[in-house]
Protein backbone atom coordinates (compact mmCIF):
# COMPACT_ATOMS: atom_id res chain seq x y z
CA UNK A 1 0.00 0.00 0.00
CA UNK A 2 1.24 3.43 -0.87
CA UNK A 3 -0.10 5.31 2.17
CA UNK A 4 -2.69 7.99 1.45
CA UNK A 5 -0.20 10.36 3.09
CA UNK A 6 2.17 9.66 0.20
CA UNK A 7 -0.31 9.86 -2.64
CA UNK A 8 0.98 13.28 -3.69
CA UNK A 9 4.53 11.97 -4.02
CA UNK A 10 3.22 9.11 -6.17
CA UNK A 11 1.11 11.62 -8.16
CA UNK A 12 4.29 13.63 -8.78
CA UNK A 13 5.92 10.58 -10.40
CA UNK A 14 2.83 10.08 -12.55
CA UNK A 15 2.93 13.72 -13.69
CA UNK A 16 6.58 13.47 -14.68
CA UNK A 17 5.83 10.38 -16.77
CA UNK A 18 2.80 11.96 -18.44
CA UNK A 19 4.47 15.30 -19.12
CA UNK A 20 7.19 13.42 -21.01
CA UNK A 21 4.47 11.71 -23.07
CA UNK A 22 2.87 15.02 -24.12
CA UNK A 23 0.47 17.73 -23.05
CA UNK A 24 -2.59 15.93 -24.43
CA UNK A 25 -2.13 12.89 -22.20
CA UNK A 26 -1.50 15.07 -19.17
CA UNK A 27 -4.80 16.83 -19.87
CA UNK A 28 -6.54 13.51 -20.44
CA UNK A 29 -5.28 12.41 -17.03
CA UNK A 30 -6.53 15.59 -15.35
CA UNK A 31 -9.93 14.87 -16.88
CA UNK A 32 -9.84 11.26 -15.61
CA UNK A 33 -9.07 12.51 -12.09
CA UNK A 34 -11.76 15.17 -12.47
CA UNK A 35 -14.28 12.46 -13.35
CA UNK A 36 -13.13 10.47 -10.31
CA UNK A 37 -13.58 13.53 -8.09
CA UNK A 38 -17.13 14.15 -9.28
CA UNK A 39 -18.32 11.45 -6.90
CA UNK A 40 -17.11 13.59 -3.98
CA UNK A 41 -18.16 17.10 -5.02
CA UNK A 42 -20.55 17.25 -7.99
CA UNK A 43 -23.79 16.68 -6.08
CA UNK A 44 -22.75 19.18 -3.39
CA UNK A 45 -22.24 21.87 -6.03
CA UNK A 46 -25.40 21.02 -7.93
CA UNK A 47 -27.62 20.99 -4.85
CA UNK A 48 -26.00 23.58 -2.58
CA UNK A 49 -23.89 25.79 -4.85
CA UNK A 50 -21.24 27.84 -3.07
CA UNK A 51 -22.34 26.42 0.29
CA UNK A 52 -21.76 22.90 -1.06
CA UNK A 53 -18.27 23.87 -2.19
CA UNK A 54 -17.58 25.30 1.27
CA UNK A 55 -18.78 22.03 2.81
CA UNK A 56 -16.47 19.99 0.56
CA UNK A 57 -13.36 22.08 1.20
CA UNK A 58 -14.02 22.29 4.93
CA UNK A 59 -13.86 18.49 4.92
CA UNK A 60 -10.69 18.59 2.79
CA UNK A 61 -9.10 21.18 5.06
CA UNK A 62 -9.47 18.75 7.98
CA UNK A 63 -8.56 15.49 6.23
CA UNK A 64 -5.60 16.87 4.29
CA UNK A 65 -4.32 18.91 7.23
CA UNK A 66 -4.41 22.15 5.24
CA UNK A 67 -3.49 25.57 6.56
CA UNK A 68 -6.28 27.23 4.59
CA UNK A 69 -8.78 30.05 5.07
CA UNK A 70 -12.22 29.60 3.56
CA UNK A 71 -14.43 32.62 2.96
CA UNK A 72 -17.84 32.62 1.31
CA UNK A 73 -20.21 35.43 0.49
CA UNK A 74 -23.22 35.82 -1.80
CA UNK A 75 -21.09 36.09 -4.92
CA UNK A 76 -18.12 33.86 -4.45
CA UNK A 77 -16.15 31.32 -2.48
CA UNK A 78 -12.50 32.01 -1.73
CA UNK A 79 -9.95 29.42 -0.62
CA UNK A 80 -6.73 30.97 0.56
CA UNK A 81 -4.16 28.21 0.92
CA UNK A 82 -1.49 29.45 3.30
CA UNK A 83 0.47 26.19 3.35
CA UNK A 84 -0.53 23.59 0.79
CA UNK A 85 0.18 20.09 2.16
CA UNK A 86 0.22 18.60 -1.33
CA UNK A 87 3.04 20.71 -2.80
CA UNK A 88 4.79 20.79 0.59
CA UNK A 89 5.13 17.00 0.50
CA UNK A 90 6.33 17.02 -3.10
CA UNK A 91 8.97 19.60 -2.22
CA UNK A 92 9.91 17.51 0.82
CA UNK A 93 10.64 14.37 -1.15
CA UNK A 94 13.75 12.49 -2.17
CA UNK A 95 12.35 12.45 -5.71
CA UNK A 96 12.56 15.46 -8.02
CA UNK A 97 9.42 17.64 -8.01
CA UNK A 98 7.59 18.09 -11.31
CA UNK A 99 7.98 21.78 -12.16
CA UNK A 100 4.27 22.19 -12.98
CA UNK A 101 2.94 20.13 -10.08
CA UNK A 102 0.45 22.87 -9.12
CA UNK A 103 -1.30 22.61 -12.50
CA UNK A 104 -3.15 19.49 -11.42
CA UNK A 105 -5.39 21.33 -8.99
CA UNK A 106 -7.11 23.61 -11.51
CA UNK A 107 -6.73 20.67 -13.90
CA UNK A 108 -9.30 18.59 -12.06
CA UNK A 109 -11.57 21.19 -10.46
CA UNK A 110 -11.81 23.57 -13.44
CA UNK A 111 -13.74 21.09 -15.61
CA UNK A 112 -16.21 20.48 -12.78
CA UNK A 113 -16.94 24.22 -12.48
CA UNK A 114 -17.34 24.40 -16.25
CA UNK A 115 -19.95 21.64 -16.00
CA UNK A 116 -21.83 23.30 -13.18
CA UNK A 117 -21.87 26.87 -14.47
CA UNK A 118 -19.42 28.52 -12.08
CA UNK A 119 -16.38 30.62 -12.94
CA UNK A 120 -12.99 29.73 -11.52
CA UNK A 121 -10.13 32.16 -10.99
CA UNK A 122 -7.12 30.18 -9.84
CA UNK A 123 -4.08 32.16 -8.73
CA UNK A 124 -1.17 29.77 -8.17
CA UNK A 125 1.03 32.79 -7.28
CA UNK A 126 4.32 30.88 -7.64
CA UNK A 127 4.67 27.20 -8.58
CA UNK A 128 7.58 26.82 -6.18
CA UNK A 129 5.68 28.01 -3.13
CA UNK A 130 2.96 25.98 -1.41
CA UNK A 131 0.34 28.68 -1.41
CA UNK A 132 -2.44 29.76 -3.75
CA UNK A 133 -5.78 31.54 -3.89
CA UNK A 134 -8.79 29.99 -5.57
CA UNK A 135 -11.94 32.00 -6.14
CA UNK A 136 -15.17 30.65 -7.58
CA UNK A 137 -17.81 33.08 -8.84
CA UNK A 138 -21.43 32.82 -9.83
CA UNK A 139 -21.03 35.74 -12.18
CA UNK A 140 -18.68 35.64 -15.17
CA UNK A 141 -18.06 39.40 -15.20
CA UNK A 142 -16.95 39.34 -11.58
CA UNK A 143 -14.61 36.44 -12.37
CA UNK A 144 -13.14 38.35 -15.30
CA UNK A 145 -12.57 41.36 -13.07
CA UNK A 146 -10.89 39.15 -10.46
CA UNK A 147 -8.51 37.77 -13.10
CA UNK A 148 -6.91 41.21 -13.29
CA UNK A 149 -5.73 40.83 -9.72
CA UNK A 150 -3.73 37.59 -9.89
CA UNK A 151 -0.02 36.80 -9.98
CA UNK A 152 -0.07 33.49 -11.90
CA UNK A 153 -3.41 32.60 -13.45
CA UNK A 154 -3.93 28.90 -14.00
CA UNK A 155 -5.90 27.32 -16.84
CA UNK A 156 -7.31 23.81 -17.20
CA UNK A 157 -8.41 21.44 -19.98
CA UNK A 158 -10.78 23.35 -22.23
CA UNK A 159 -9.88 26.70 -20.65
CA UNK A 160 -6.48 27.94 -21.69
CA UNK A 161 -5.06 31.16 -20.35
CA UNK A 162 -2.53 33.25 -22.23
CA UNK B 1 18.96 -0.83 12.90
CA UNK B 2 17.58 2.56 11.92
CA UNK B 3 13.92 3.11 12.70
CA UNK B 4 13.99 6.82 11.88
CA UNK B 5 11.39 7.56 9.21
CA UNK B 6 12.19 9.86 6.28
CA UNK B 7 8.44 10.58 6.01
CA UNK B 8 6.33 10.37 9.15
CA UNK B 9 3.07 12.23 8.64
CA UNK B 10 0.73 12.82 11.55
CA UNK B 11 -2.75 14.33 11.82
CA UNK B 12 -5.78 13.29 9.81
CA UNK B 13 -5.78 10.90 6.85
CA UNK B 14 -7.54 11.42 3.52
CA UNK B 15 -8.47 7.93 2.39
CA UNK B 16 -10.11 9.16 -0.82
CA UNK B 17 -6.59 9.47 -2.23
CA UNK B 18 -6.70 5.70 -2.61
CA UNK B 19 -9.60 6.16 -5.04
CA UNK B 20 -7.44 8.51 -7.11
CA UNK B 21 -4.63 5.92 -7.05
CA UNK B 22 -7.08 3.36 -8.41
CA UNK B 23 -8.16 5.73 -11.20
CA UNK B 24 -4.50 6.47 -11.97
CA UNK B 25 -3.59 2.79 -12.26
CA UNK B 26 -6.43 2.13 -14.70
CA UNK B 27 -5.58 5.27 -16.69
CA UNK B 28 -1.86 4.53 -17.06
CA UNK B 29 -2.35 0.84 -17.88
CA UNK B 30 -5.18 1.65 -20.29
CA UNK B 31 -3.12 4.21 -22.22
CA UNK B 32 0.44 2.95 -21.88
CA UNK B 33 0.31 -0.66 -20.70
CA UNK B 34 1.39 -2.52 -17.61
CA UNK B 35 5.13 -1.93 -18.08
CA UNK B 36 4.65 1.85 -17.83
CA UNK B 37 2.74 1.52 -14.56
CA UNK B 38 5.36 -0.86 -13.21
CA UNK B 39 8.10 1.64 -14.09
CA UNK B 40 6.31 4.42 -12.19
CA UNK B 41 6.02 2.18 -9.12
CA UNK B 42 9.70 1.36 -9.53
CA UNK B 43 10.49 5.07 -9.32
CA UNK B 44 8.32 5.37 -6.23
CA UNK B 45 10.27 2.54 -4.61
CA UNK B 46 13.71 3.79 -5.57
CA UNK B 47 13.31 7.59 -5.67
CA UNK B 48 10.45 8.61 -3.38
CA UNK B 49 11.48 5.96 -0.85
CA UNK B 50 15.20 6.40 -1.49
CA UNK B 51 15.95 6.46 2.20
CA UNK B 52 14.30 3.07 2.83
CA UNK B 53 15.87 1.69 -0.37
CA UNK B 54 19.34 2.80 0.68
CA UNK B 55 18.87 1.34 4.15
CA UNK B 56 17.94 -2.00 2.58
CA UNK B 57 21.00 -1.88 0.33
CA UNK B 58 23.05 -1.33 3.50
CA UNK B 59 21.40 -4.44 4.99
CA UNK B 60 19.08 -2.57 7.36
CA UNK B 61 15.37 -3.43 7.39
CA UNK B 62 14.57 -1.21 10.37
CA UNK B 63 13.11 1.78 8.55
CA UNK B 64 10.90 -0.35 6.31
CA UNK B 65 9.41 -2.18 9.30
CA UNK B 66 8.91 1.14 11.12
CA UNK B 67 7.29 2.55 7.95
CA UNK B 68 4.88 -0.38 7.85
CA UNK B 69 3.96 0.06 11.52
CA UNK B 70 3.49 3.82 11.21
CA UNK B 71 1.33 3.86 8.11
CA UNK B 72 -0.69 0.66 8.56
CA UNK B 73 -1.56 1.93 12.04
CA UNK B 74 -2.42 5.41 10.73
CA UNK B 75 -4.83 3.89 8.23
CA UNK B 76 -6.40 1.57 10.84
CA UNK B 77 -5.49 -1.60 8.94
CA UNK B 78 -5.82 -4.97 10.63
CA UNK B 79 -2.26 -6.30 10.48
CA UNK B 80 0.64 -7.71 12.38
CA UNK B 81 4.35 -7.98 11.85
CA UNK B 82 6.35 -11.03 12.88
CA UNK B 83 10.12 -10.64 13.05
CA UNK B 84 12.30 -13.71 13.33
CA UNK B 85 15.86 -14.64 12.46
CA UNK B 86 15.14 -15.69 8.86
CA UNK B 87 12.32 -13.45 7.75
CA UNK B 88 10.05 -10.55 8.57
CA UNK B 89 6.40 -11.11 7.74
CA UNK B 90 3.75 -8.42 7.44
CA UNK B 91 0.31 -10.02 7.44
CA UNK B 92 -2.47 -7.66 6.35
CA UNK B 93 -5.91 -9.06 7.10
CA UNK B 94 -7.83 -5.89 6.26
CA UNK B 95 -6.21 -3.35 3.94
CA UNK B 96 -8.00 -0.05 4.48
CA UNK B 97 -6.88 1.23 1.06
CA UNK B 98 -8.40 -1.69 -0.86
CA UNK B 99 -11.63 -1.70 1.14
CA UNK B 100 -12.03 2.08 0.85
CA UNK B 101 -11.70 1.85 -2.92
CA UNK B 102 -14.17 -1.04 -2.97
CA UNK B 103 -16.62 1.20 -1.11
CA UNK B 104 -16.06 4.01 -3.63
CA UNK B 105 -16.11 2.13 -6.92
CA UNK B 106 -17.31 -1.41 -6.24
CA UNK B 107 -14.40 -3.40 -7.59
CA UNK B 108 -10.87 -2.03 -7.32
CA UNK B 109 -8.59 -2.32 -10.34
CA UNK B 110 -7.23 -5.85 -10.80
CA UNK B 111 -3.82 -4.14 -10.63
CA UNK B 112 -4.55 -2.13 -7.48
CA UNK B 113 -2.20 -4.21 -5.34
CA UNK B 114 0.64 -3.80 -7.86
CA UNK B 115 1.41 -0.59 -5.98
CA UNK B 116 2.54 -2.86 -3.14
CA UNK B 117 4.16 -5.69 -5.10
CA UNK B 118 6.09 -3.53 -7.57
CA UNK B 119 7.12 -0.91 -5.02
CA UNK B 120 8.37 -3.66 -2.69
CA UNK B 121 10.42 -5.16 -5.52
CA UNK B 122 11.97 -1.76 -6.27
CA UNK B 123 12.73 -1.12 -2.61
CA UNK B 124 14.68 -4.38 -2.46
CA UNK B 125 16.45 -3.98 -5.83
CA UNK B 126 20.21 -4.24 -5.40
CA UNK B 127 19.88 -5.09 -1.71
CA UNK B 128 20.65 -8.35 0.14
CA UNK B 129 16.88 -8.86 0.52
CA UNK B 130 13.89 -9.88 -1.53
CA UNK B 131 10.42 -8.73 -0.61
CA UNK B 132 7.67 -11.09 -1.78
CA UNK B 133 4.09 -9.88 -1.83
CA UNK B 134 1.39 -12.55 -1.84
CA UNK B 135 -2.21 -11.46 -2.24
CA UNK B 136 -4.10 -13.72 0.14
CA UNK B 137 -7.62 -12.45 -0.49
CA UNK B 138 -9.66 -9.32 -1.23
CA UNK B 139 -7.85 -6.55 0.62
CA UNK B 140 -5.48 -8.96 2.29
CA UNK B 141 -1.86 -9.84 1.69
CA UNK B 142 1.34 -11.19 3.12
CA UNK B 143 4.60 -9.31 2.57
CA UNK B 144 7.79 -11.16 3.40
CA UNK B 145 11.31 -9.78 3.67
CA UNK B 146 14.01 -12.42 3.53
CA UNK B 147 17.66 -12.60 2.57
CA UNK B 148 18.45 -13.62 -0.98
Amino acid sequence: MIPSDHYTRFYNEVFKFLEAEGEEVLEAYFLAISKNQEQHILELIETKGLAGMEEYWTHIKIEENCDMDIDRNEDRLELRMNVCPSLSKVLDSDAEPMARYCDHCAGWIGPIFDKTGYYLVYDVIDRKKPQCVMRVFKDEAKAKAAELDVKLLMGWPGHKVS
Amino acid sequence: MSEKLRYAEEGEVHLDFHGATNTTIDFIIGKFGLAAMDEIFRKVGKDVYRSIHEDLIAGDTGQLVAHWRHFFTRESCDYDIAVDADEIVLSVRHCTAWHHVAKLVGTPSSHFCDQTSRTNEALAEGSPFIIDTEITGPGACRQVIRRR
